[in-house]
């Protein structure tokens, strides 16, 4: 395998055109999931692979999403339990829990698994670049990218800008100052707030809902649709949102924000007007591709619905230009893009891979968890499909009942109607988003009733409600 | 592939053959073979004629000692004996290829096992059972898409199926994949298309019949040495059809013979034929032969093909005349028991061929030489028509459509014919 031996320095940068002799096999814009671990794969590969990253590398996910939220959470999870340790004949007093102590250990995970990334990089000779690269053309000669006064030259480019949050334009949002939080302030707080209104109940709004919960924060969802966690199950959804309010979440479904004055936000509901109050107010209502800042439109790439527009080996429409991740807009989620930025290095490198959407694994971490894969049940009526569902309560596994105290939750197996294969698993439940690969594993394999019913589970775990359910159709 | 036609045989029965002297001629869709014997003695029997077709994998002859039987070789018996090569002690039969590769050109498959898709060669078949590969989901590239040895050897193995994928093809073997799109490459229930019935023959080969050669030829000839291009011109129907109208009626009380629409237009074509003779002519190369009298051929699709059948001097026939010569004529060519001299295109001076009874809007007929002229008659359409003071109204316009060679007659002479075919069309009496 050939190799390059880069330094890492950026002192490297200050000799300009350097790399303009070394041409790179593969040029990354953005170093979160998808990034990453494309530049990972490329490298391993042999390809040599330049890394452009103008914040910290591991993206949204490692420093201001997927990985900060699970640790803080985790955390909460704890205190929870440990409030409600009698339940299993433990006694606990006096518990009380340091939040900025729990930030602390948050810091901690990030520049753990930060630093892990970066090793990684150095390990698969890429050569990561910090700093806003910006692309400049595209020549006979490959594609030109420049970061500050260094020019750069790469045959394929792959983009992965991410995503940011999306902050709607509500009248008086802006002039509410530091009592509006997204979700990067929401990590970066330094108390628990008392009371916490959240706009939007999507996936980030519930996880946040769940954390403050936990912490003893006084917590209402406004969720303009009718159901939170939209594209989840909606049996599941349903369910869980009784789980949360019975824990004193308080939820406004089919709810329009209308306005907001300092900490009391105005909403709209069933043509009524309704004034709450908080002391903060956080607004995770989505997040939008990024897709300017960055030059895209020096070499005419496609968009479609604000992401790059891509094809099912995430080609873009202009050659030798790939996307990967949440700038295409579709999944945003963090293993979605991994595996995006795979199937770009897999085809770069002689293979021949499709990305494929069917069993992309769903999960909120709230407490309870809530994962799912494959189409739900929504979705196989509305693609009508002829399908079968079997259910089951998550007690019907001796370990969920064991570790669970006074809980409940659903266990939910679609299958095709004429075939038997797994066309969608929902489960609500902890630790549901532990067990729910087997599920992918299941869809992407496409096995059906009669093979999965031959696989052995180790007994006792959670898990083996899935074997339940595929016995109980 | 199914079968091959044996062409020529070149040794009998009872002949001495030596190794690879040439036993017999075969011919596929592709080529002629010259199957060689094998081994060296007698002809012990040879058990088909020239000009059969044999399916592949038949014993065609038996090469043995002096003496021997052949009987148990013989194709239909009990206890057929295939390919005892390399056994000299017992006699030899020679088959109608076995595996020849691709470089004959002619993979034969022969009997395709029940549950297994795709198309392809034994040999092929074989290389998979031995290693345990599934066929489906291999591109073949072999003759039409036919899986060869190369295709399974490239593989490079097994093409992994999903369980899904598998239980579909079980309940469908007609299902098969070009590609996996799922994990690995593997085939996934998606990928499956349906393809042709399973052991249904990808083609067959069976030679021309005299009459399909001789229509292909004359066919072909004409296109090929005449300098033809087609008019379309249209006559007003409203007279023939109401003509058509009466005779049906007349019909009704017996006072008058099936006069159809064909008849009506072949009268008017005769008629304007007797006004244009340079179009009731043959083109001779270096002279022009022009007939005193309307000798008229209309095209008959039959089973076994097109026929061409002449009335000859239909100048001098009344229209009901006419119509019962054509009827008779169609009748023969169906029945097969028309006279060959009345097929011959030389015997007819002109010919009318008429599709619009099957809708033909529009069409090329194409020319019987040494004829001149073809004319193609369409389906009768409505079509706006000006029929003064004003008005415009649906008229029925019967399409015809004259092919005539250029070398004989020129544009304008043609389209005044035509537009002659249609004026005597339009005043039509009788």
């Amino acid at each position: 395998m050939k190799t390059w031996n880069f330094r890492f320095e950026n002192e490297i940068l200050r000799n300009k055109n350097i790399y303009m002799e070394n041409k790179f096999d593969l040029a990354i814009l953005g170093g979160g999931p998808a990034g990453y671990v494309a530049a990972e794969r490329a490298g391993d590969r042999g390809l040599k692979v330049v890394l452009f990253e103008k914040s910290d590398i591991g993206g949204i996910c490692l420093n201001e999403g997927c990985i900060p939220t699970k640790t803080l959470l985790y955390s909460a999870k704890l205190y929870h339990n440990a409030l409600n340790a009698g339940r299993y004949g433990v006694s606990a007093e006096g518990i009380t829990f340091d939040f900025q102590k729990m930030m602390a250990r948050k810091n901690k995970v990030v520049k753990k698994l930060v630093l892990g990334v970066a090793a990684k990089m150095k390990q698969n000779n890429v050569l990561v670049v910090k700093g806003e690269a910006y692309i400049e053309n595209r020549t006979a000669n490959g594609i030109r990218i420049r970061v500050d006064e260094t020019e750069f030259l790469a045959v394929n480019l792959l983009i992965c800008t991410g995503s940011e949050t999306f902050v709607p334009k509500i009248p008086g949002l802006e002039a509410s100052g530091d009592i509006i939080l997204t979700s990067r302030e929401a990590l970066t707080l330094s108390e628990v707030p008392d009371s916490l209104i959240i706009i939007g109940g999507g996936v980030i709004g519930i996880e946040f809902a769940s954390l403050f919960n936990s912490l003893g924060s006084k917590v209402m969802v406004i969720e303009m649709l009718d159901e939170i966690l939209p594209g989840m199950d909606r049996e599941l959804t349903t369910m869980a949102r009784e789980i949360f309010s019975k824990k004193g979440i308080e939820f406004n479904l089919s709810s329009q924000i209308t306005r907001v004055n300092g900490n009391e936000a105005i909403f709209e509901k069933d043509g009524k007007s309704f004034s709450v109050k908080a002391d903060k107010i956080l607004v995770s209502v989505g997040r939008v591709p990024v897709t300017i800042g960055f030059g895209l439109e020096n070499i005419g790439v496609e968009l479609i619905r604000g992401g790059i527009k891509v094809n099912d080996r995430m080609r873009t429409n202009i050659p030798n230009v790939f996307a990967a991740g949440d700038v295409t807009g579709f999944s945003m989620l963090a293993h979605t893009a991994s595996r995006e930025g795979e199937v770009v290095v897999n085809n770069l490198t002689g293979g021949n891979d499709r990305m494929r959407y069917n069993a992309v694994p769903g999960v909120v971490y709230s407490n309870p968890e809530i994962s799912g894969t494959g189409l739900t049940e929504e979705a196989a009526r509305e693609k009508k499909i002829d399908y079968r569902v079997a259910k089951l309560p998550m007690t019907f596994a001796g370990r969920f009942i064991a570790e669970n105290e006074g809980e409940t939750g659903l266990c939910k197996v679609i299958v095709g109607a004429r075939n038997q294969e797994v066309l969608g698993v929902h489960i609500l439940g902890n630790p549901s988003s532990e067990l729910i690969y087997g599920a992918c594993m299941a869809i992407e394999a496409e096995m059906t009733l009669s093979e999965l019913r031959e696989i052995i589970f180790p007994h006792p775990t959670v898990s083996e409600i899935l074997r339940e359910t595929f016995f109980a159709f | 592939m199914e079968s091959c036609i044996i062409s020529e045989i070149r040794k009998k029965k009872g002949d001495k053959v030596t190794k690879g002297e040439i036993l017999f001629i075969y011919e596929t869709d592709k080529a002629t073979f010259e199957e060689e014997a094998p081994a060296n003695g007698i002809l012990l029997d040879f058990f088909f004629s020239e000009g059969d077709e044999v399916p592949v994998f038949t014993n065609v002859c038996v090469i043995g000692s002096e003496g021997e039987s052949a009987e148990e070789f013989r194709p239909g018996s009990d206890s057929v004996k295939q390919d005892s090569v390399n056994e000299t002690a017992k006699p030899e039969s020679v088959m109608t290829e076995a595996e020849t590769g691709i470089s004959s050109g002619s993979p034969f498959s022969s009997d395709i096992p029940a549950g297994i898709n795709s198309p392809a060669s034994p040999r092929a078949r074989m290389i998979a059972d031995k290693s345990g590969d599934s066929l489906s989901g291999l591109k073949g590239t072999g003759p039409g898409g036919r899986i060869i040895e190369r295709d399974v050897r490239s593989a490079g193995g097994r093409v992994k199926h999903t369980p899904l994928a598998r239980k579909l093809i079980r309940e469908n073997p007609s299902l098969h994949a070009n590609s996996g799109t799922g994990l690995a490459g593997s085939v996934r229930g998606l990928d499956l298309i349906l393809d042709q019935q399973p052991g249904a023959e990808e083609f067959r080969i069976k030679p021309l019949t005299n009459m399909r050669k001789l229509i292909a030829k004359a066919m072909y000839g004409s296109l090929q040495n005449s300098a033809q291009l087609t008019h379309h011109l249209g006559a007003d129907a409203r007279r023939i059809t109401e003509l058509r109208r009466k005779v049906k009626k007349a019909m009704e009380s017996g006072s008058s013979s099936d006069i159809t629409l064909n008849d009506m237009i072949c009268f008017g074509t005769i008629k304007a034929l007797k006004e244009y003779p340079q179009v009731n002519a043959h083109f001779m190369g270096d002279s022009m032969k022009y007939f005193s009298g309307v000798h008229l051929a209309v095209a008959v699709d039959t089973d076994r093909g097109l026929m061409v059948p002449v009335v000859r001097n239909a100048d001098a026939l009344s229209i009901t005349e006419l119509s019962a010569n054509i009827k008779e004529l169609v009748s023969a060519c169906r029945k097969g028991s028309i006279d060959p001299d009345l097929l011959s295109a030389e015997a007819a001076s002109f010919t009318v061929s008429n599709l619009g009874s099957y809708g033909v809007e529009i069409f090329t007929p194409v020319i019987n030489l040494p004829q001149v002229a073809i004319l193609g008659v369409n389906t009768i359409v409505l079509r706006p028509k000006d029929l003064g003071e004003g008005i415009i109204g649906f008229v029925p316009y019967l399409g015809l459509s004259l092919t005539y060679d250029h070398r004989a007659i020129d544009g304008g002479e043609a389209t005044r014919f035509l537009k002659r075919i249609a004026t005597e069309i339009e005043n039509l009496e009788f």
